[in-house]
């Protein structure tokens, strides 16, 4: 029972990406589509015929599948609503950010595959932003995982060490702005554009048509959630439930993981919706910045012990 | 201009149009001249006038500095197909020889460039559509051999095709070559909903070092398709040049031919044009300040932006009957009193403005934003003017110039208002540009709706002479649009170039992005706002 909670971020990734189209439609004045748009669309992509380019080799074909597993099998070991689970010994934090490497490495390769200009500019732009955000992003995790005295993230979550401290507070800014990158929002990238010139992650996929491409964005809604998922794991675990879950358990904890998952929305669009894209080359400028915060954190933490 | 009228065969003077008539010799030494020391270089085009006198003409026209005049050079080409090319000492007359050589056949000797402009691959060689002479039923023939032939397959047409006509070579695009530098090329399908232009970058690794443009594919044949038009009818075609500029261009070629023929319209038709012409600056600078948000990723503003410019539009329909003031104009003078309904526009102004000025408020504010845009797509002052451009982009530039002020025509010489210019040339420039240009429309309009104005609303339409012409001009919202009409034997156009302000503009983008960084391409574009359709006539 308690190793199916992975479904929830399966069912429940889109939902969150309609939510948090909604809450910034509702920013910019305007109605927006529904919440559920998003599975609308993916059901419509899962039907189409698919157009694969003739040029293009097994990794094309190979990617949509490998990421989509590979996210899939990140979430298998992810606490969502319970840190009491069969997956427990392998919920490490450097192992899923390996797996996570795993499907980018993928998706940059097939990105370059077809041999587009735009497929290689978006691989060779993710990967700069990759290199950048992988270092950044560990280290936040390690504050937290220090204090409850492992990198197991159903140990961190279990650990309960909710510590209003400086480290606390730089660990997480660092770790949003390492959220909005791997999640290609703005102002690092922005997902709502059509401008190709301008593209990250979409640029990645724009070869892709069909059943891939819903395998493609599905994942990327399930990282989403994922990384949100982590977010809250890592620095506001409270009503997670550490032992074994009981109707009432799985009750509460649900409701609570809800109003996490909504707050973390709301955050996003409401960064979204008040800046605008930074200059790529720019971007070294608050990645670094980022990666100076989580340095910090860690030092706090180490040199004052909380 | 002693110098120039030296040298001159023949001078005729027309209102404030001065055609100074020259031989082949001097053609380029008194362009060069003019161009440098006492004036504007405006436009370039030629014209069949083998019915008349048995030649081509090149006709040069520049804005005299300082006064409200135009020296219009005239070099008739009598046997030769040749003539003295200008884009060596007049860098701005580079697309105008290109054209004039698909389009007239007629080719500028010593040009740099001259491969194919306004024509693609698909149009035969040696066919020259402008040309009087130029039959349609050629291609009929063409058509009407395959069909004998009963050729199905697409290849044996074209097979066919080639046999019958000679092709040009294909075209080719600027090599850059060296260590790391690769090409994107972009469009000319693009997504989204714009028109289309393909766009070859050379860039190393992210920073664009050359990027060539190839326009034209809506090549209509927008000034053939004039010359089987009578005059009123063409306002229509004029006012479907360009979608956001529709009012300018009819204003223009509606000036144009009450020029030529001499009517004088009433003190009420010239009110309501000039209403109408800051209503569509004002809609569309909006509109361009909103769009540049799309630049940067900054939603809210773009949509704000929209909102604001969704507004006047619909004014413009309570106005008009038409979101976009077609239909508002014919020869002579206006078809709607629009200042009946001044409540309305006062209202809706009021609107605007405040909505206008939170906009800029936000925008202004979010430094984010402003980062972004300084120090884009530079384009400096010394480029700008050799390479003829106009408009916002060249008042961000910080070249002086306006239509408005240059040739006051219509109200413009009674209400102030001072070109705003800018130094810096960047994105930002061109968003101050526009923004000052807004609160100038805004207060023009408030002026023009203080006093009450005489007369009809249109004059009855004179017969036109034959063989008279005159040119029409007006400052749309992205720069200066001239017209320039000609009447044959029947007083029917027998010649319509139109010069619309983006063919001025598009040479300027690739030096303007020369530098950037190809993420940034988008929003140097943007700040341009150029129209595909207006300078694929």
């Amino acid at each position: 029972m308690e190793a199916l909670q992975f479904i929830i971020i399966l069912i429940f990734s889109p939902m969150l990406q309609g939510l948090i189209k909604k809450f910034k439609a509702n920013m910019q004045g305007r109605l927006g589509p529904g919440i559920f748009q998003t599975y609308y669309d993916l059901a419509r992509l899962l039907k189409k015929d698919m157009v694969v380019s003739n040029v293009t080799s097994w990794i094309f074909r190979a990617t949509p599948y490998i990421v989509f597993i590979s996210t899939l099998a990140a979430s298998m070991i992810v606490p969502v609503i319970t840190a009491q689970y069969p997956f427990v010994a392998v919920s490490d934090v450097i192992a899923l950010i390996y797996i996570f490497g795993l499907a980018r490495f993928f998706m940059a390769l097939a990105g370059l595959d077809a041999g587009t200009a735009f497929g290689g500019e978006g691989s060779s732009r993710e990967m700069t932003v990759a290199v950048l955000v992988e270092p950044m992003m560990v280290l936040s995790i390690f504050t937290a995982a220090i204090s409850a005295g492992s990198t197991n993230l159903a140990m961190i979550a279990k650990t309960q060490n909710i510590f209003y401290s400086p480290s606390h507070v730089l660990a997480f800014s660092a770790f949003i702005v390492a959220v909005i990158a791997e999640t290609g929002r703005i102002p690092v990238d922005n997902p709502d554009t059509h401008l190709e010139l301008t593209m990250i992650h979409e640029g990645m996929l724009l070869e892709y048509s069909g059943r891939y491409l819903a395998l493609m964005e599905w994942a990327h809604y399930m990282k989403q959630m994922l990384l949100f998922t982590i977010a809250v794991d890592i620095f506001f675990p409270f009503g997670i439930v550490a032992g074994a879950l009981g109707i009432t358990g799985f009750a509460a904890s649900f409701g609570i993981y809800t109003g996490k998952m909504l707050f973390m929305c709301f955050l996003m669009a409401l960064i979204e919706s008040t800046r605008a894209k930074m200059r790529f080359f720019q971007l070294p400028s608050l990645l670094g910045g980022a990666f100076v915060l989580s340095a910090l954190s860690l030092l706090i933490y180490i040199m004052m012990g909380r | 201009m002693e110098r120039v009228y030296k040298k001159a065969v023949g001078v005729k003077k027309f209102l404030n149009e001065e055609y100074i008539e020259v031989g082949a010799d001097d053609f380029r030494d008194i362009c060069t001249y003019l161009e440098k020391k006492q004036g504007a270089f405006r436009l370039m085009f030629a014209a069949d006038e083998r019915r008349i006198d048995g030649t081509f003409k090149i006709y040069v026209v520049f804005s005299i500095h300082g006064k409200d005049a135009f020296a219009v050079i005239v070099l008739p080409l009598k046997d030769a197909l040749f003539y003295p090319s200008l884009t060596v000492n007049i860098p701005a007359a580079h697309w105008y020889e290109r054209e004039i050589k698909d389009l007239f056949g007629l080719t500028a000797e010593r040009h740099p460039d001259l491969r194919r402009l306004v024509l693609h691959d698909a149009f035969p060689a040696e066919v020259y559509p402008l040309r009087k002479d130029h039959c349609f039923k050629e291609r009929e023939w063409v058509r009407e051999k395959i069909e004998d032939k009963k050729i199905r397959s697409y290849e044996d047409k074209k097979d066919t095709t080639s046999q019958l006509l000679s092709f040009p070579t294909s075209y080719s695009f600027m090599q850059v070559e060296g260590e790391g530098i690769y090409e994107i090329p972009v469009g000319p399908v693009h997504a989204g909903i714009i028109e289309p232009g393909h766009f070859r970058f050379s860039a190393v690794g992210e920073t664009i070092f050359f990027l060539e443009p190839r326009l034209f594919y809506t090549h209509k044949g927008t000034e053939k398709h004039f010359e089987g038009m009578s005059f009123s009818e063409g306002v229509k075609l004029a006012e479907r040049v360009s979608g956001t500029s529709s009012f300018s261009h009819a204003t223009a070629y509606c000036l144009a031919v009450e020029r030529m023929s001499g009517i004088e319209i009433t003190e009420k038709a010239k009110a309501v044009r000039t209403l109408l012409l800051e209503l569509e600056r004002l809609y569309n600078n909006i509109g361009d300040i909103g769009n540049m948000c799309a630049g940067t990723g900054l939603a809210v503003g773009y949509a704000l932006g929209a909102v604001t410019k969704e507004k006047l539009m619909q004014l413009n329909d309570r106005l008009t009957g038409s979101r976009y003031l077609r239909g508002a104009n014919v020869i002579g003078g206006v078809t709607k009193d629009v200042f009946q309904q001044a409540d309305d526009i006062l209202n809706t102004l009021d609107i605007v403005t405040k909505e206008y000025k939170s906009l800029m408020k936000l925008l202004l504010g979010t430094i984010s934003h402003v980062e972004r845009l300084e120090n884009t797509g530079r384009l400096s002052k010394e480029l700008a003017q050799k390479l003829g451009v106009t408009g916002v982009v060249a008042r961000a530039s910080g070249i002086n110039d306006d239509i408005r002020k240059a040739h006051p025509h219509l109200l413009y010489d009674r209400l102030y208002f001072e070109p705003h210019t800018s130094v810096r040339g960047d994105v930002f420039a061109r968003m101050t540009v526009r923004a000052a240009e807004v609160e100038c429309s805004i207060s023009m309009i408030d002026t023009l709706m203080e006093s009450g104005y005489k007369g009809e609303l249109a004059t009855a339409v004179k017969d036109i002479r034959p063989y008279s012409h005159a040119l029409g001009y007006t400052e749309t919202p992205r720069g200066s649009v001239f017209y320039w009409v000609m009447s044959d034997e029947k007083g029917r156009p027998m010649r319509v170039k139109l010069r619309s302000p983006s063919f001025c503009n598009w040479p300027a983008v690739p030096f303007a992005v020369h530098g950037n960084i190809v993420p940034d391409f988008p929003l140097c574009n943007k700040s341009f706002n150029l129209s595909y359709s207006g300078c694929d006539m």
